[in-house]
């Protein structure tokens, strides 16, 4: 038996939907170039996708045929060689549509195997959201602000090139630099300089030593799946409950209303983004709550609005409707390392509420600055050489 | 034993009177694996927060039914099926039926009981239109059929349907090295096929997503009325229409600022435009030009200036020529112009 | 005080002359169908024909609809049943073919429809004329299929489908099929039960916790993916693997409440007892088949012939041990099957598949296809038939497929 190898790509549903496709295209492609078989595909049960849940694509490469077809009996590989993250804040686990519950983005890497994620923040940051596994694996990071765009315009930011280069150094058994190269000057678009930002990429990669039981230790969601005699007849599941009033942490009073969640998905893994709300300023016009499609606003016992972020998927509709200048802040993932409840923290004490949203929104990234989809026609064009500048800058 | 098919009474729902007394009871919650921003999702709040809980829901194929409600998570906090791709129409008209029946018949409680089937655009326009409008000729039966209209076939990655944009981007209609519009067709006039072709329906309207409590007060309305009822409801797509989620509720309302969709209803027969329609149609409202709404979405960014033209023409051509603005395409006669000799 | 012949009815066994689909809509007033959806296609059109004039009258309630199309037509009455109406529908053809999307998924959600198909050729070529693959087609579904061969028939299957289909074990949907015009417009004189016997006999429809209605927050066929289907399945194919058990029940409750004899559900023996050989057919060629049975064994021919009804579930079991004491059977396929193995009808394969299984006698099995597009089963083809599984029966070899009754 020949040599196999499997990386899995995970990706933001449908905004990294092409970038995507285009590393694994380019990493079956630059393997053939040294004979290699392989085959890419994206993970069939996540698609259609959804924009921000969680997707993974793979390519599976072999020294030959026979060997690939190994690897290709089980569909979607359950060991990984490599890992990539294009975006780091799914480092805090994916929801998707393939299973229930959250699973850890080292979940699939073989002992030993490399975790390559695209980050502005360093190793240790990272390991503060990144699960713990039960054995050891590489990981390392290279800069980047996450390359979204959308179904049908590309942002060519060389994001895929340098994913590539990337892999060459990790995993140079699967191909060298120079098939890297060969595949990018021949059959990619703007090739000469996109070889150049492969080879800083390549060239700066590294890696650190992960230890078992290094990382996040916080357990993972996790179901068991029913047998077909517990599950309800006639193709039928139970409904949501309705929800209800709940307490105010600092009077003990109920009030207000807390709908029922699912407790089977909970689709805070989308977010990259989350609002952050200014409680003093809301003037209780209540369009944040009634447009939000996840209906993801609990209507507080002093009618206010508290955002769930159990539930919050981050799309930043209520940013968008609110009325009252920043009152509703988008900021990124990243300053965050729990769901807790921002009203409960407001009741609790302002003053340092205050305090904490003040220096969380200095952290927003205005919405005419933000890379989180097409907003305008040439939008792409003009964001591609600060994203360059930043990928460059190493 | 009752022979003769009588209407019975819908449920009275009374318009929300304002932000504050819309009810705080969640029928459609989280827990549905939709895109960040979906505003067809948001339509399904709206529906269910509307209509209440003695009500039934029909969810025909899409992203509606493959989004919101996979195995084991679903947000539906009212009794909610599937039913096929074209089978909104056939649907309702069954689950009406099956009430009223058994209601005469004393095999259940007598009560008003709302049946909503929901469709897409592609499930409503295209493949179930000869279902909804066989429904829409009953008049004993109380039901309403909602259209979502995220203008595509959205559950299998976009594709175009009879109610898709002029030359927009869609995986049926790419803009290739040869040709650049693959979509020729002009959206179809949904609300005014059915209003036109089924002159004894009591409700027909359209709504937009991004003027929430109107669109409840009209669901409300149509619920109430009695007999079948249609409602156009236009509900953009961050994932077809290539936008950062943020903006649904903008591009919802500009979609009405430009006179791209009108917001009207026929009530009983009467046609009143409504929301930021009825300010263009009484001309305190200049409405916007179409490229304010058409260039901040991706699937219009192969549009040249000639296509952003083409497609402004058409749109005044709604406004300017047609008798019934927005609603009827019968051409004014222009000859009445001419001074008489 | 003088009573009116309708309240007469109800405790008065009548006798009429009625076709096979009057029998049918008869059935519907007795069982107190809620809602019927009508599209016209023949033959089996006049079902619904009948019950409109039955509703018009006053003698039926319920909710009548007619549909723009036979899809339409199936998914009301689909989600009708889901909302707990009991009801009735059906179509003929392709008409059939076009509520396809509909029947694929009435058994998974437990729908306990009962239709009537009557059989006709699928067009083009177009023929209003007899054939049976309309409803063979939905056979892997999940559907139970039952052909009938008299409008007693009719009446008393229609009547039994309400009871086994709404059993809580079963939930799924039945289609009675009937020979077009053969049976759905000749008029034969027919036996109705009382209104009071089928009261006893059908309790109310009761979906139970499946029932679509506000007291009751489900959701009814949520999108899965590969981790659910499976499982999903496997309890319509324990419904399947139990039907056959139901089935027998009910006929048994059947004869108890009418007072008459039925005896095996699944298939009916013809002149079988010391049979060397016999021939097998499914709906009206019972006819032209026990004639010449008679004929010839008045020859001194030792042949007998099976009528399959239940086609689904397919009464495995039972049928090869009946058919294991014959030399040779013959099936007569009102079918075609075009590519099976062999090319042999769809019954036919079905009876050699049933047969496999076993150290037990294997007689071969000889495929016939005849009576398409309603050309007429006679009295000769059958005998021609029984010559060859005659020849067959001796040890002499026999084409597997031949086409009976056809110019050539």
């Amino acid at each position: 038996m020949g040599q196999l190898f499997a990386v899995e790509i995970i990706y933001r549903g449908v905004f990294q939907k092409i970038l995507a496709k285009n590393i694994c295209r380019g990493i079956v492609l630059s393997a053939h170039n040294e004979g290699k078989p392989g085959v890419s595909f994206g993970r069939y049960s996540d698609s259609p996708e959804r924009n921000g849940i969680p997707a993974k694509s793979y390519a599976i490469v072999a020294t030959d045929e026979v060997t690939l077809e190994e690897g290709m009996a089980q569909y979607s590989p359950k060991q990984v060689d490599i890992t990539v993250v294009l975006d780091d804040t799914l480092c805090k686990g994916l929801e998707s549509w393939a299973w229930m519950g959250l699973q850890a983005v080292n979940h699939f890497l073989k002992p030993n195997a490399t975790l390559a994620v695209i980050s502005n923040e360093d190793v240790p940051t990272l390991l503060k959201s990144i699960h713990v596994k039960d054995q050891p694996y590489h990981l390392g990071t290279f800069t980047g602000i996450p390359s979204f765009s959308g179904m049908w315009n590309f942002k060519d930011d060389h994001t895929d090139a340098r994913t590539l280069g990337v892999i060459a150094k990790a995993m140079p058994q699967l191909f060298s630099f120079a098939s890297l190269e060969k595949y990018i000057a021949t059959k990619v678009k703007d090739g000469a300089s996109k070889v150049q930002s492969a080879k800083l990429a390549y060239e700066r990669f590294t890696t650190v030593n992960v230890k078992i039981g290094e990382g996040n230790t916080e357990p993972l969601r996790h179901y068991v799946q029913p047998k077909w005699e517990q599950m309800r007849e006639g193709t039928t599941i139970v409904g949501m409950p309705q929800g209800g009033p709940f307490k105010d942490p600092t009077t003990g009073e109920a009030g207000g209303h807390r709908p029922a969640r699912s407790k089977t998905f909970l689709k805070y893994a989308t977010r990259t983004l989350r609002p952050v709300t200014n409680f003093e300023t809301c003037t209780k016009c209540t369009l944040c709550w009634l447009n939000c499609p996840d209906a993801s606003f609990d209507v507080t016992p002093d009618g206010l609005y508290d955002t769930n972020l159990e539930a919050c998927c981050g799309c930043g509709v209520c940013e968008q409707v609110c009325p009252v200048t920043n009152c509703i802040t988008m900021v990124s993932e990243h300053e965050f390392t729990d769901n807790a409840s921002q009203w409960a923290a407001f009741k609790k004490d302002k003053a340092a509420y205050k305090a904490w949203i003040t220096a969380k929104s200095a952290a927003a990234v205005p919405m005419d600055q933000r890379s989180n989809g097409y907003r305008y026609k040439g939008q792409y064009k003009e964001q591609i050489p600060a994203a360059l500048a930043v990928a460059n800058k190493g | 034993m009752s022979i003769f098919s009588e209407v019975k009474p819908a449920q009275k729902l009374e318009p929300f009177k304002g932000v504050k007394t819309i009810a705080h009871e969640e029928y459609f919650t989280s827990g549905h694996r939709t895109c960040q921003g979906c505003f067809s999702a948001q339509t399904m709040r709206l529906l269910a927060k509307s209509a209440g809980p003695r009500t039934i829901v029909l969810g025909s194929t899409g992203c509606m039914y493959v989004a919101n409600t996979s195995y084991y998570t679903t947000p539906w906090g009212v009794p909610w099926m599937h039913t096929q791709l074209g089978s909104s129409g056939s649907a309702a008209l069954g689950a009406a039926a099956a009430y009223k029946v058994q209601m005469r018949k004393g095999k259940i409680k007598d009560e008003p009981i709302n049946v909503i089937a929901f469709c897409g655009d592609g499930g409503g326009a295209d493949m179930g239109l000869g279902a909804i409008s066989a429904t829409m000729l009953h008049p004993a039966y109380n039901l309403l059929i909602l259209m979502y209209d995220n203008e595509s076939y959205a559950n299998t990655d976009i594709q175009i349907s009879g109610c898709s944009p002029y030359g927009a981007n869609t995986s049926f209609s790419t803009p290739g090295k040869v040709k650049r519009i693959m979509n020729q067709r002009w959206k179809k006039n949904m609300a005014g096929l059915i209003a036109a072709g089924h002159p004894t329906v009591k409700y027909v309207g359209t709504a937009a997503t991004s003027e929430p409590m109107q669109a409840m007060n009209q669901i409300r309305k149509a619920l109430s009325i009695g007999g079948p009822t249609f409602l156009h409801l236009l509900a953009p797509c961050p994932k077809g229409w290539d936008y950062d989620p943020i903006l649904s509720g903008e591009l919802g309302e500009l979609a009405v600022k430009t006179g791209i969709f009108p917001l009207y209803e026929m009530v009983e027969g009467k046609l009143e435009y409504i929301g930021k329609t009825k300010l263009i149609v009484n001309g305190k409202l200049k409405r916007l030009p179409v490229r304010d709404y058409l260039l901040k979405q991706g699937r219009f960014s192969h549009f040249t200036d000639d296509d952003v033209e083409y497609f402004q023409s058409k749109v005044d051509e709604m406004w300017d020529k047609w008798l019934i603005p927005g609603v009827m395409p019968v051409l004014k006669d222009l000859e009445a112009d001419v001074v008489p000799a | 005080m003088a009573t009116t012949a309708v309240e007469q009815a109800k405790h008065v066994e009548q006798e009429a002359l009625i076709t096979g689909a009057e029998a049918i809509a008869v059935a519907c007033k007795l069982a107190d169908v809620d809602v019927v959806t009508a599209y016209p296609i023949r033959p089996y059109d006049t079902v619904v024909q009948y019950i409109s004039q039955l509703v018009a009258d006053g003698e039926m309630d319920c909710e009548y609809i007619a549909a723009e199309g036979e899809h339409s037509q199936f998914e009301i009455v689909k989600h009708a049943s889901a909302c707990g109406a009991r009801v009735f529908c059906g179509s003929s053809g392709v008409g059939w073919m076009y509520a396809m999307e509909c029947l694929t998924v009435t058994p998974s959600l437990r729908i306990p429809m009962v239709a009537m198909v009557g059989n006709r050729a699928l067009d083009d070529p177009g023929a209003f004329g007899v054939e049976h693959n309309d409803a063979l087609s939905v056979r892997d579904l999940g559907w139970n299929l039952i052909w009938v061969d008299s409008a007693q028939e009719c009446i008393d299957t229609a009547l039994l489908a309400y009871r086994i289909a709404e059993d809580r074990r079963m939930m799924v949907p039945i289609a009675i099929s009937c020979d077009g015009s053969f049976l759905t417009h000749s008029q034969a004189l027919v036996k109705i039960p009382t209104q009071e016997q089928v009261k006893r006999f059908l309790p109310p429809y009761d979906r139970g916790e499946l029932l679509m209605h506000p007291d009751n927050v489900i959701s009814i066929a949520p999108q899965c993916n590969e981790d659910w289907v499976m499982e999903i399945r496997r309890s319509n194919y324990e419904v399947a693997a139990h039907s056959l058990g139901v089935i027998s029940e009910c006929y048994a409750e059947f004869e108890k409440v009418f007072g008459r004899k039925i005896g095996n559900p699944f298939f009916e023996e013809y002149m079988t007892e010391d049979a060397d050989y016999v021939l097998l057919g499914m709906g009206t060629l019972s006819t032209p088949a026990k004639v010449a049975i008679r004929r010839m064994r008045a020859e001194g021919k030792k042949v007998g012939f099976v009528r399959l009804r239940w086609f689904r579930p397919f009464p495995a079991e039972a049928l090869a041990n009946c058919l294991r004491r014959f030399k040779a059977i013959g099936v007569v396929d009102r079918d075609y099957s075009l590519g099976s193995p062999y090319l042999s009808g769809v019954v036919a394969t079905e009876i050699r598949t049933a047969l496999y299984p076993g150290n037990g006698p294997k007689p071969p099995v000889l495929g016939f296809i005849c009576g398409l597009g309603g050309r007429e089963v006679l009295v000769p083809d059958i005998e021609k038939m029984a010559g060859y599984v005659s020849e067959a029966a001796a040890g002499k070899s026999v084409p597997l497929t031949q086409w009976i009754g056809l110019r050539e």
